[in-house]
């Protein structure tokens, strides 16, 4: 499900600002959440971003994907 | 243009076109209520002003910025992500450098060279310009610290922090305002505070990059044309719409921008140098297609290991046996293949594709607002675009030279900074007027106030099954666009007007189906306009090059009604 | 009691001590529900953990526990105490580093650069309570390495490592539970039980100590 966990958050925030689609924003106990999902585009640069290396991203989409033929 | 089609017509014409229908809007809930999670009445107003409103953190609002800046204007720049970590300035990884003291080609012959792979297409002034500016902006980057890490934020940051221009990020630009005929500003809304954001602005400079339909496998989800739009919707003209990317994406997971291209956004980025191609991409769509869409592979020959499909777009004498779609056709993929390698397939795209991964996109450089000048001037007095926002065709509706596309945003969005800055500098600023600013500010948060109405999401699906398959926009026929074209008019008609929006994210989605909605229908005019085959834009119907009639692009603009008018421009001539 | 019985009771405490600091912590994280990442990474991560654990043992080997730890001479138990103690501290000195080292293998943000991110969010809850735990676990290891050179008297020092200790487990403690990459409902529930029990008993020393003086 693209990008699928957030572990060992600091808080930091740098992923919700990097993320191109805004997939990330912090919880109320101020961690990353990945709150629309369904908007990644599975690019990685949250998780190369991210200072403490708490990001996996798996390769699927959450949602049916739709391409020119196949 | 005839392309006034009602239902009735649509569907005698269509056919088995029934299928578009079930493609569209899989699993995404469709019309519903509208539980928004905030009121139109907690968004705060902001105003701001300056000399120069740079929209756009990447590559060439960058440049923008710093130029106008070191020009003497005061400067605003607000992007729609972070700087250097959105649009498609992250994941461009080779930048072209022609170094004049160990370049294999003058100027002259460059620019002649890459004239005849884009079989006129490109506009020799901005092909020019980008040889002999690339050098200046590649030092500076290295000054920056540019080549030293595969991520740009800092590099980018370094510039604008020395120099303390005031930076917004997040911030979602939907208008821009026009007074008196002249540019007078934009307006958007932050994705994080409840607020509108108001600016009043000389000049402004659209670093808003190209876009697609969110399409899967290539990372431009975020750019949906919106500079562009918001551009048309004052009166801008607009041009390159009938070109197209053909970039294909892995067979499994085809969604997968990252693993579908191998190790490169793992990449520190690194210059390139002369190397011209024609790299069409869209000759495997062809292949695809009369080959019964079976499963195409990446050969050493091309698409299903060089076997011959007769037919197809074709290449200029001289620049074949490239393989299309590859590496190549990536100008901001930049890094070419290992020795021995070129011409395989590109990094990660060994085994079976599948077509439609940047669905939605032309060819870099070659659609967006038309230049009226070499300054990347637009028709709108203090309306600038550079980059991928400019329809400077600069390397025509082909990729033409590797690296040249993330080039050629430096250099355009410094030509566009000290332009603007120069501009500003004798212009006073046009006031905002208040009726505007309300018209606009009820406009923009219209979504959230709706009880009920269709989901961004669905309609974005729904669009995407009408315009991403291969015989709709790629293997271009009269019948089928018109039958798209239908399609989209309903969206827009009928759809459009009733998209909601529960949060602020959502918001977001709602403008960009507006943008993408509006660009699937000048596509599929351009593209039906165009009768003739050339570069990326192919025509079963008319495959073959029509010089008589079509050494010319096609500009779009909003007539006084409303209506969406086109236009020829012969190439090599100006606006 | 006799001496094949005292080195039975001796034997099953060390494998008591063994299980619960070390067995069962490792098992936990072996069983944690999060996404494995390469060798290198679950290795420190893994180090860290059970370094972390060997931490709240501390309480345990030490003269808080004197009744459990009756069959054993206490010079001995202080003598492990010390070992244990020297080298897993030297572990964790390293430990707001260890988080950036795999950067020096991949591509992404540079280790540096992840680090003054890092630096730059110490107002945060979870890291200012790692970076105070992180301050008061040297502190606590210097005042040991010259105890004999501080000018205290020995009793006045075993009540300050006492106080530093406490501290240390209470702030590391929530650091692990607030920022730790592999907390579990399970993993949660093992550190605040086994780092409790260790702070009730040193409270419950104090209290001891200071009305046994009194009277």
């Amino acid at each position: 499900m693209a990008i699928n966990n957030i572990s060992g958050c600091i808080g930091c925030g740098v992923c919700v600002k990097t993320c191109p689609t805004d997939v990330i924003r912090l919880n109320s106990k101020g961690k990353a959440e990945i709150k629309y999902p369904e908007d990644c585009q599975i690019c990685h640069l949250c998780r190369m971003y991210c200072p403490v290396d708490a990001i996996t991203i798996t390769p699927e989409k959450s949602i049916p994907v739709i391409v020119s033929w196949g | 243009m005839g392309n006034n089609i009602n239902r009735r017509e649509f569907i005698s014409l269509s056919g088995g076109f029934a299928g578009m229908a079930a493609l569209a809007s899989m699993g995404i809930s469709g019309w519903g209520d509208n539980e928004a999670e905030l009121t139109v009445d907690e968004i705060e107003s902001k105003q701001h002003s300056c000399d120069v409103l740079v929209i756009g953190g990447g590559m060439a609002g960058l440049f923008a910025a710093i130029k106008a800046h070191d020009a003497g204007a005061k400067v605003l720049f607000v992007s729609k992500g972070r700087l250097g970590s959105s649009g498609q300035t992250p994941f461009a990884k080779g930048i072209f450098e022609y170094d004049p003291k160990n370049a294999k080609l003058t100027i002259d012959e460059f620019v002649e060279k890459v004239s005849l792979s884009a079989i006129g297409t490109n506009n020799r002034v901005y092909t020019r310009q980008l040889a002999e500016h690339s050098k200046a902006r590649v030092d500076e980057l290295r000054e920056w610290g540019f080549f030293e890490s595969p991520l740009y934020n800092k590099s980018f940051s370094k510039p604008i922090n020395e120099r303390q221009i005031p930076l917004m990020e997040r911030i979602t630009i939907t208008n821009l305002i026009k007074e008196n005929g002249k540019i007078a500003g934009a307006a958007g809304f932050s994705i994080d505070e409840k607020e509108v954001h108001f600016f009043n602005a000389k000049s402004v400079i659209l670093c808003t990059g190209a876009g697609g339909f969110k399409p899967n496998g290539f990372p431009i989800c975020d750019l949906t044309h919106d500079g562009t739009i918001m551009a048309y919707n004052i009166g801008a003209k607009v041009t390159g719409k009938e070109w197209n990317d053909g970039h294909p994406a892995k067979e499994k997971n085809a969604a997968a921008s990252f693993d579908g291209w191998g190790d490169m956004f793992l990449q520190k980025p690194s210059t390139t140098d002369i190397n011209i191609r024609h790299d069409l991409g869209v000759d495997m769509n062809y292949q695809a297609y009369v080959g019964g869409g079976g499963s195409m592979r990446m050969g050493p020959q091309g698409p299903n290991g060089g076997a011959s499909v007769k037919g197809g777009p074709q290449r200029p004498a001289g620049l074949d046996n490239q393989m299309p779609g590859g590496q190549g056709s990536k100008p901001e993929g930049g890094k070419r293949p290992p020795k021995g390698k070129e011409g395989g397939a590109p990094p990660g795209m060994s085994g079976g594709v599948v077509g439609g991964s940047s669905a939605g996109m032309s060819i870099h450089k070659s659609e967006g607002l038309v230049p009226i000048n070499d300054k990347c001037e637009s028709n709108i007095p203090g309306l600038y675009a550079a980059g991928d926002a400019l329809g400077s065709h600069m390397a025509g509706g082909i990729y033409t030279q590797i690296g040249s596309s993330l080039a050629g945003s430096a250099v355009q969005g410094a030509v566009a900074g000290e332009a603007a800055a120069e501009y500003s500098g004798k212009t006073e600023i046009q006031k905002l007027s208040k009726s505007k600013i309300n018209t606009i500010q009820s406009e923009i948060f219209a979504p959230l106030k709706r009880e009920s109405g269709y989901s961004p999401a669905w309609v974005t699906q729904t669009l995407q099954g009408i315009m991403i398959p291969n015989f709709v926009l790629y293997v271009k026929k009269e019948s089928i666009m018109r039958a798209a074209l239908a399609y989209v008019v309903e969206l827009r008609e009928s759809h459009l007007p009733y998209l909601r929006a529960k949060d602020l994210h959502e918001l977001r989605l709602v403008h960009e189906t507006r943008n993408m909605i509006i660009t699937a229908e000048m596509k599929l005019k351009a593209s039906l306009m165009r009768k003739e085959s050339r570069c990326s834009h192919y025509r079963m119907d008319y495959p073959e090059i029509d010089h008589e009639n079509w050494d010319a692009w096609i500009n779009i603009f909003k007539g006084d009604n409303g209506e969406m008018l086109f236009e020829k421009q012969a190439f090599d001539s100006w606006s | 009691m006799g001496v094949i019985m005292e080195k039975r009771v001796k034997q099953f405490i060390w494998i008591f001590a063994i299980g619960i600091f070390i067995v069962v912590p490792g098992f936990t994280y072996s069983l944690g529900d999060f996404p494995r990442r390469s060798f290198l990474k679950e290795t420190i991560s893994l180090l860290t953990l059970l370094s972390f654990f060997v931490m709240i043992l501390m309480f345990y080997l030490s003269r808080i526990n004197r009744s459990t730890l009756k069959p054993f001479k206490m010079a001995k138990v202080l003598k492990w105490h010390k070992a244990l103690g020297y080298i897993f501290v030297g572990i964790l000195i390293f430990h707001p580093f260890f988080v950036i080292v795999p950067r020096y293998f991949e591509a992404g943000i540079s280790p540096g650069d992840a680090f003054s991110e890092i630096l730059s969010n110490l107002d945060k809850q979870g890291l200012l309570f790692g970076l105070i735990a992180w301050s008061t676990m040297i502190l606590l290891g210097v005042t040991s390495f010259f105890r004999d050179k501080l000018p205290m008297t020995y009793k006045t020092w075993r009540i300050v490592h006492g106080i530093l200790s406490l501290v240390f487990l209470f702030l590391a403690s929530l650091h692990v539970i607030q920022t730790g990459r592999h907390m579990s409902a399970a993993f949660i529930s093992l550190i605040l039980l086994l780092s409790g029990i260790g702070i009730a008993m040193l409270i419950r020393r104090y209290i001891l100590d200071s009305t046994s003086e009194k009277s």
